[in-house]
């Protein structure tokens, strides 16, 4: 039997053990509270099972009585009274008794073959040593250090360092793997015998460094309680001053985060319950006519999901409104009716994330200053994390918060866009697709795919960054990914995703600050950084994402920009000429296509058009001139974009009626601007 | 007096010899204590530039460079020096020079600021000279005000001129800082 399964069984036993100790001791004080039994079982039952796996039978033999003791109490057999469960804690330190010596490889003091015969008997042991958890908390204190919070972080930082260590050693092996089969088949035998060594033994690393990253990450852990207990009193506190009758609980107290994320969801979790105090919870006599209890009941649990925590406050007050809200939001500026009207019940709880929105119509010094659930989302976008709103009107509010473990490493899809290569925060990811350039259909200005029915605005990546791109060919399947951030859902072509990874984040340095699109960067297998995409920087205004509404001051502002028409059957190019003259404060509109461009060019009138050369059916020569023999277009400019550079075509875009001609290759955002300004201003 | 000057030897003289030997020494080790700067010097831009070695970290070849989307041109990019993710800029523009392609002498120097560290990329290094401060002068003729801000001076050797760099004035320029604060 290795050590390796032992030290695994000792930790797990100590877990059980604990559980066990304090849940006897609340059922010696609650005898009726039999509900804790079952808990209790389990407790003991798979301590007895992980014992007989490692080959411990004294261990198996006494916690099998133990349970024996538990079932009897649960079927109702046997009285629950201090005899057993002071039985029941006598097994418990004895199974402690023999752990604890094992773990330091020691002899147990104590006669174990005797006392598990006289346990099986029911009799306690007068063989155990007296007090022994005295014993134990003493070679406790001698057993912890003070640690620098700065020594952690340097601990973890050099662990993050081992584990990209370990993906170069990965790439390197699958390098040699490549060699191995360069060579002919009677020399590589004794390449591939070494090779799978060589795996295994860096699989090996592999599982150190894996332990060792969570040990010290757990050194950075800290319970939610650190913060939790300072709010129990703060609901206290509110629920006085606003006349609220209100049991707070909180659940999975013990849930372990990084201490630097629980400082960002201090105040987060700070503002969700002044909400539920003074939004959600109604006063006494308002529960009670409608037939509620009076005291409202807020709740805050934590609990873990995959590589995330949960977080939730959930009020059961009078919940959110969406007519109301859609109300006040249209009142604030914050929407336009029109806009407002277009909304889901369940995207109008979104609204109250908008910057300017709160529904208090009395400012108090509590809630109501409008700076409010905006500021809940860029603290939540600060640490990583999602954020889900529901509620029914009436019932009750849930808000749910999704955080990493930690932010020093996080799972991510590793892509390919404009030859550079990302990391993609898997928080984000909703679902990767293949979409064909055929199901990509135009939505006034945007573009869009049906994802699960759902209209989904689509962009290329490389786009939006401003990175160049490979030209999309054909009807070639591209893959594209959906983001989702709050409530909002868009979709990303990128070149090409390579899979999942756990990243180890990286700042940036001092050279840098905010860097838009950026969280940080990784280093890859190959030596090579990456950078880590800031998700919700994509679904700002101006990176193309969705529109934010406009006051009636900017719309009339809109109505005088200019309208250019951008036409290109690439996405990439189109996403990009449209951020670059967007970002200008030109109105954007585009065409995938010559007939789509004459098409929209009818319907509305543009103050200039930029096209590409090459697109199935009509080219941009030929739309060029069509536009030119139009009453509406002959004298409006159109810029021809093309990847083309021969002089001939240079030729044949100004005989068809083009006044400028950029070519592609030397493509840069200054100078389509300059020349969109010269043309138009 | 018979004796002293009998066998040619005159205790003055030698040691009068000696003090101004000493004097000599003593003087010429101070002058060349002031009179050297110990520089990196490296090509940018096809001119020859200079800054003190003081400023310097290390020499090290071009590795792959990481675009950064949606920043200044002067990034670059970044890339992995021994885990730290540094930047490469290309300053040249700052001096109002021309930017050939960086062949396989190109170079970045790291250099440390006060603030951070930052790669200086390079058309070529030539190593750490001593470069003689009688043959510096501050005026540099025919330079434009956005170069003058970033130079020192230059000196006047025989294989060519050496403009020196003012490397605080340069990593304390706002244009190297990225993103917001």
């Amino acid at each position: 039997m290795g050590n390796r399964y032992l030290e695994i069984f000792c930790r797990e036993a100590e877990e059980h053990l604990a559980s066990l100790q304090s849940g006897l001791l609340v059922l010696e004080k609650n005898p009726a509270r039999t509900e804790l039994l079952h808990e209790l079982l389990r407790n003991a039952h798979t301590l007895k099972g992980s014992a007989r796996m490692v080959g411990l039978a004294d261990i198996s033999a006494i916690t099998h009585t133990m349970e024996e003791l538990l079932k009897g109490m649960e079927q109702g057999l046997r009285r629950v009274d201090a005899e057993t469960i002071d039985l029941l804690l006598k097994g418990a330190d004895a199974v402690a008794l023999i752990t604890s010596a094992l773990m330091r490889g020691v002899p147990p003091e104590l006669d174990v073959e005797r006392f598990v015969a006289e346990y099986e008997r029911g009799e306690s042991g007068r063989l155990l040593p007296v007090e022994p958890l005295e014993a134990k908390a003493e070679g406790a204190v001698a057993d912890t250090v003070r640690a620098d919070v700065k020594t952690l972080d340097n601990l973890v930082n050099l662990v993050g360092e081992m584990i990209i260590n370990r993906k170069r050693l990965e790439a390197k092996l699958d390098g040699l793997k490549e060699l191995c089969y360069e060579l002919p088949p009677e020399k590589a035998a004794p390449f591939t015998a070494f090779r799978g060594e060589l795996e295994e033994d860096i699989l090996y690393l592999g599982f150190l460094i894996q332990d060792l990253h969570e040990k010290a990450m757990g050194l950075r852990m800290l319970p939610l309680k650190t913060i939790s207990d300072g709010l129990e009193r703060l609901v206290r506190d509110l629920s006085l001053q606003l006349s609220r009758e209100v049991q707070f609980e909180i659940e999975g107290q013990g849930i372990e985060m990084d201490r630097v994320l629980l400082d960002g969801l201090k105040p987060i979790l700070i503002h969700l319950l002044t909400n539920a105090l003074s939004h959600g919870i109604e006063p006494p006599e308002a529960r009670e006519a409608c037939g509620k209890p009076r005291r409202g009941s807020v709740l805050l649990s934590a609990r873990h999901e995959g590589n995330s925590v949960l977080v939730e406050v959930r009020d059961d007050g009078r919940g959110m409104d969406p007519a109301a809200i859609k109300a006040a939001a249209v009142s604030r500026g914050v929407i336009e009716a029109r806009e407002a009207e277009g909304l889901t019940d369940e995207e109008a709880l979104y609204l109250t994330f908008r910057p300017g929105f709160s529904t208090a119509e009395i400012v108090t010094d509590i809630s109501g200053r409008g700076v409010g659930m905006d500021v809940v989302k860029k603290n939540i976008e600060r640490v990583k994390g999602n954020v889900t709103l529901s509620s029914e009107t009436g019932r009750f509010t849930q808000v749910t918060l999704q955080l990493p473990l930690t932010l020093s490493v996080l799972d991510a899809l590793i892509i390919t866009c404009g030859d550079e290569t990302f990391a993609v925060p898997a928080t984000y990811l909703q679902e990767i697709l293949k979409v064909r350039p055929s199901e990509i259909t135009t939505m006034g200005t945007d573009e869009v795919i049906k994802v699960r029915g759902a209209t989904t605005p689509l962009y290329s990546l490389a786009g939006m960054l401003g990175l160049p791109a490979r030209r999309d060919a054909g009807d070639a399947p591209l893959p594209v990914l959906v983001l989702k951030h709050c409530d909002q859902r868009i979709a990303c072509i990128v070149e090409s995703h390579v899979g999942y990874s756990e990243v180890v984040v990286k700042g940036l340095g001092k050279q840098f600050g905010n860097v838009r699109y950026l969280f940080g960067a990784t280093i890859m297998g190959d030596g090579n950084p990456a950078l880590i995409l800031n998700v919700p920087d994509l679904f700002q205004p101006g990176g193309g994402a969705p529109r934010t509404t406009l006051s009636p001051e900017e719309e009339a502002a809109v109505k005088r920009r200019p309208k250019v028409l951008v036409v290109d059957d690439s996405i990439t190019t189109r996403t990009m000429e449209q951020s670059i003259l967007a970002g200008q404060g030109y109105h954007v509109v585009t065409a995938v296509s010559g007939e789509d461009a004459m098409e929209k060019s009818a319907s509305d009138r543009f103050d200039l058009i930029i096209s590409d050369v090459e697109m199935p059916g009509m080219n941009g020569f030929e739309l060029t001139r069509l536009l030119r023999a139009s009453e509406t277009y002959q004298d409006t400019p159109i810029i021809i974009v093309s990847s083309l550079s021969r002089d001939e075509d240079k030729r044949q875009a100004l005989q068809s009626g083009a006044q400028a001609y950029i070519v592609k290759g030397a493509f840069d955002q200054g100078l389509l601007l300059e020349t969109v300004q010269m043309l138009i201003g | 007096m018979a004796t002293g000057n009998d066998n040619g030897y005159d205790i003055r003289s030698i040691l009068n010899q000696m003090r101004e030997e000493y004097w000599e020494a003593l003087s010429e080790e101070e002058s060349e204590a002031k009179q050297m700067l110990e520089c990196l010097v490296f090509t940018l831009g096809g001119e020859r530039y200079a800054f003190e070695t003081h400023f310097a970290c290390e020499v090290i070849r071009i590795p792959k460079l990481i675009r950064v989307p949606a920043v200044q041109s002067l990034v670059t990019g970044i890339f992995n020096l021994r885990g730290d993710i540094t930047a490469a800029i290309d300053i040249r523009p700052m001096l109002g020079l021309a930017q050939p392609e960086l062949g396989p002498a190109g170079r970045i120097l790291v250099v440390r600021g006060d603030l951070f560290s930052t790669g200086i990329l390079v058309e070529a290094a030539h190593g750490v000279q001593p470069l003689d401060l009688e043959q510096f002068e501050t005026a540099v003729a025919g330079l434009s005000a956005e170069r003058k801000q970033f130079i020192r001076g230059h000196f006047n050797l025989e294989e060519g001129a050496v403009l020196l760099l003012d490397m605080e004035a340069l990593l304390a320029a706002p244009e190297l800082l990225v993103g917001e604060a």
